[in-house]
This record gives structure tokens, sequence and C-alpha cells, in this order.
């Protein structure tokens, strides 16, 4: 894919279809060590230990089951080709975790990519996913991004208590969210 | 050829390093890993590519590309564009497929020999 926040939004498909409520992404940049970490921890319905084992697997992955995707595959194919790696942890009723490491500046690594636009693409979709209909999200995110030892961090959690009760997929709160979510990153990465 | 002789052609669209299309052009690249363009990619070859960031005008500008023709609507980024006017690298625009854009180009060079 050629931005890295493409596979991010894939492999958070996987944790909406196995009922995360609560899903955890974190990237950390650092200079330093010249390393990028992309995490994603859901709280859903967590793998088997044999489903684990084929989950970087593309030709198991791809049987009529589908229930995840190339996304993971995809994504470790990516992180290897950049002096980097991909670990999955996953327990059955408690969630699953992903792991990723890249060279920060190696010269095959894609670019992150627009994170505010991921962000509210996923606030959308979850919504999309609910059911009956109610006005409060049932997916919470938590955002956290890391470059050298500034941190920024985005919980959907803090904003619906702000919000009262107005749904978070309102065009105005999404586009409000969107710019800080932008002003907020770039002001990040220019530090 | 010149990386000029291309812009006769509708559907390719300058977008950066407008400064740069007087320069030569004699072959065809097709590539996106840019690790493997980096080191295939010859003097004054055209650069097919579907990349749109930053590093593309670097591993163009190192191999000395003729020019970038980016495919299927591909588009530069900011940082990228601004790179490729300070480098003086031709950046085109095409809705066309790598391998449609290879034979164009491979024509347009038969007709200027």
């Amino acid at each position: 894919m050629k931005e890295l926040s493409l596979h991010i939004l894939d492999i958070v498909q996987n944790s909406l279809k196995a009922n995360a409520t609560l899903i955890k992404i974190k990237i950390v940049e650092d200079f330093i060590k010249d390393r990028l970490t992309i995490d994603i921890k859901d709280n859903g319905k967590g793998m088997s230990s044999d489903l684990l084992k084929s989950v970087t697997d593309p030709f198991v992955t791809t049987r009529d089951t589908r229930r995840v995707g190339l996304g993971i595959s995809l994504l470790k194919a990516t992180a290897e080709q950049c002096e980097g790696s991909l670990r999955v942890e996953s327990e059955e009723g408690k969630g699953t975790g992903i792991h990723a490491t890249f060279q920060h500046s190696h010269i095959d690594r894609a670019p992150l990519g627009s994170m505010e636009d991921t962000l509210t693409t996923l606030l959308i979709t979850s919504e999309e996913q609910m059911e009956g209909g109610e006005n409060t999200s049932t997916v919470d995110y938590v955002y956290e991004h890391q470059v050298n030892d500034e941190s920024f961090v985005f919980d959907t959690r803090e904003v619906k208590k702000i919000l009262e009760g107005t749904p978070i997929n309102d065009l105005e709160i999404l586009d409000w969210i969107k710019g800080y979510l932008k002003e907020n990153l770039e002001t990040l990465v220019k530090s | 050829m010149k990386v000029k002789d291309l812009l006769k052609e509708e559907n390719f669209r300058i977008i950066a390093g407008e400064e740069g299309i007087e320069k030569e052009l004699q072959g065809v690249y097709i590539g996106d890993l840019l690790s493997w363009v980096m080191a295939h990619l010859q003097e004054n070859e055209a650069w097919i590519t579907i990349q749109s960031h930053v590093n593309v005008i670097a591993v163009g500008v190192l191999n000395d590309a003729a020019c970038i023709l980016l495919a299927e609507g591909a588009s530069l980024d900011e940082d990228a564009k601004k790179k490729a006017n300070e480098e003086n690298l031709a950046v085109i625009e095409t809705n066309l497929t790598a391998y449609e854009l290879a034979v164009k180009v491979n024509k347009l060079m038969k007709e200027n020999e």
C-alpha cells in the first residue's frame, strides 16, 4: 500500500469484525534509534492459537472464511522490506495486539500518510457498524503518536464526555476532530 | 528526444520541475520499489512509477532520470513537488497504466529519432 495509514485502516477493520469496543493505536517515531513502530491493540474476541499461527499466511487467510483478510500478511511484508518485523499476540476472549516495526529512514518505507483522515474514516465506519441506532458509539479509540519523547494522545472517550450525547460522527464534529488532529500532529512532527 | 516532446501528448500534465524539460530522454524504466529502482534506473531514462512521496524525487535525482512519469492518476504530495522544483526534475502526471505509458513513450522516441 502506498501509505502506512492504509495498512492501519485495514488492520483496525479486523478489530471491528472481532467486536472490539476499545482500539488503541500507537505510533512511535524514534529518530535517535531510527525506528518507526505501529501498535494496534484491541479488546475484541481474539484468535485461537491455530488461527494465530496462520494469520500471516496469505494462503490460509484467503480461504472462504476470510475472518482475517490479507491485511496482516501485507503489513508483515512491508515491515520486513524495511528492516523491520511484525508480531501478533492474541488471546481468545481478551483481544489482539499487532506490533510492527520499520527502519524509519529506509528508502522503501512508505510514508505514514494522513492519520487524521484515517481516524475520521474509522469514526464514520464504526458508527455504521452499530446496532439499534443509538446515539453513542459502541467503539472507542485511543490514538497516541510519539515523536522522540514528545507525544500526543487523542481519546474518543474524552471527546464523548465533552459532547454530552451529540454523536461523534456528526459532520461538524468530525470536521473539528480532523482539524484538531491535523494541527496537533503537525506541531508534533515539527518538534 | 527531449522531455518536452512528451508534453505535446494530451493527458500528459507536468506538475513539477518545469525547468527540467530540456533533458534528453533515451529510454524508459518501470518500477515502484525504490531500493530496486535505485539499483537499476539508468541515466536519462524516463522513470514510470505510482509512488508519490519525496523519496521518489531523491531516487530520480540520484540516478539522473530524464523525468518521472506518474501512472494511473498517482500524484505528488506537496513536499515532493517542492523538491522536484528545487532539483529541476520534471514530473508528469497521466492516467495511463505503466504499460500504456511505456508503449506511448517508445512510440514517441521512434517518431523523434
